[in-house]
């Protein structure tokens, strides 16, 4: 019985990463410039490649696999910020500028000062 | 339906729209225009990957298939940490040549 | 003292995730943590942040409700029709009221999972937090609620 309940849990999780991994790649074409597409792959990347490791969680009925697959889904939740914020900031430090949108700029505001 | 076979048509499906989703960032990785965006790119090519690795794992219930995935994350995440730094270094060296405002075309 | 107890977990996470607790496996584990710890070289306080553990547990809650939140927002924007007018992209500069590293990294990261906003850089002098945000109809609004959100919940945790 519980293993039905966690077969249909898990499938359910695989379908919605996968949905997640499809939006994150069709907003990478859709979105104008690199900084509104970091939205999207930091976030909803990493939330469909999350979800497909709680899947493995649901369906291993095996402790270290268990936590082998909750330790990597904390890894990518604690990576993906960092990896979007160097990549931002590295990109803005040099000066790539943002799509023509964009209205605000206080980073280059200040850094012309 | 029963539980196990709704689980393998889960991730038959999951393959296939992974699939679709790699296909589409390759799509931007070729178009770029800019380094930033093809690392960005290659970033999300990882986690896709990753997921891939995952659904794999699953549909085979072979656990191992779990290591290659974190391995894959961690390799993917310090690949984009090297990349940012390129990015950082090589920006700074030609920053007055006007190439490097192509994006703004878009 | 901290460090050999920060050494001493990072062991047994090692044998639980290896999934093996016999002795080499843990003193393999032990060694790989003592090199770890020397690579970071910079001392690590650990018992200071589980003072207020029921609050630490309630501010990870938060981050992992925002990310989904976030997750489903970002989608349902993009998926919408007419996209460019939707957009309204700006970086903001938001005024730091914490200071020191670990909350402002906490609250930088924090920011980039929240639906819309990507911390882009610290000023120098630690006084600002450059923040893209995907749609900025008032800047003023923006910054009042990640102070009052994020930046009021890590304040209780850490004082």
């Amino acid at each position: 019985m519980i293993e039905e309940i966690t077969s249909y849990a898990a499938g359910v999780l695989l379908l919605a990463g996968a949905l997640f991994s499809l939006i994150a790649a069709i907003v990478l074409l859709r979105l104008p410039d690199l900084y509104t597409r970091m939205h999207a792959a930091s976030k909803t990347g990493t939330m469909g490649a999350g979800l497909s490791f709680l899947a493995i969680a649901l369906t291993a009925f095996d402790g270290p696999v268990i936590l082998r697959a909750i330790v990597g889904f904390i890894f990518l939740m604690l990576t993906a910020p960092v990896s979007a914020h160097l990549l931002a900031r590295a990109a803005c430090l040099v000066g790539y500028k943002p799509s023509n949108l964009t209205e605000l700029n206080d980073f280059a505001r200040d850094r012309s000062d | 339906m029963s539980g196990a076979e709704f689980l393998q048509f889960a991730a038959v499906v999951s393959l296939g729209l992974l699939s679709f989703a790699f296909l589409l960032t390759i799509i931007r990785i070729v178009r770029g225009p800019t380094i930033p965006d093809r690392v960005l790119a290659l970033d999300m090519l990882v986690s896709i990957g990753i997921a891939y690795i995952a659904v794999v794992a699953i549909k085979t219930s072979f656990s191992l298939y779990l290591d290659v995935a974190i391995a894959l994350g961690l390799v993917g995440f310090l690949a984009t940490v090297a990349f940012a730094r390129y990015v950082q270094h090589r920006g700074l060296k030609r920053k007055n040549m006007p190439s490097d405002d192509r994006e703004t075309k878009q | 003292m901290n460090r050999a107890a920060l050494a001493i977990i990072l062991a047994l996470i090692w044998a639980s995730i290896t999934g093996n607790f016999s002795a080499p496996n843990l003193v393999l584990g032990g060694g790989v943590s003592i090199l770890a710890l020397w690579l970071v070289r910079t001392e690590v306080s650990t018992p200071y942040y589980f003072k207020k553990f029921r609050l630490a547990v309630s501010l990870t809650l938060l981050f992992f409700y925002e990310l989904a939140l976030s997750a489903v927002r970002v989608s349902m924007l993009v998926l919408s029709p007419n996209l460019k007018s939707k957009l309204k992209p700006g970086i903001i500069a938001f005024p730091l009221t914490v200071q020191s590293d670990v909350e402002i990294t906490l609250l930088a990261n924090l920011i980039t999972l929240t639906p819309g906003t990507l911390s882009v850089d610290v000023s120098e002098d630690k006084t600002k937090l450059y923040v893209h945000a995907i749609s900025v109809p008032d800047k003023q609004a923006l910054i009042d609620e990640i102070a009052q959100g994020f930046e009021a919940k890590i304040i209780e945790v850490f004082e």
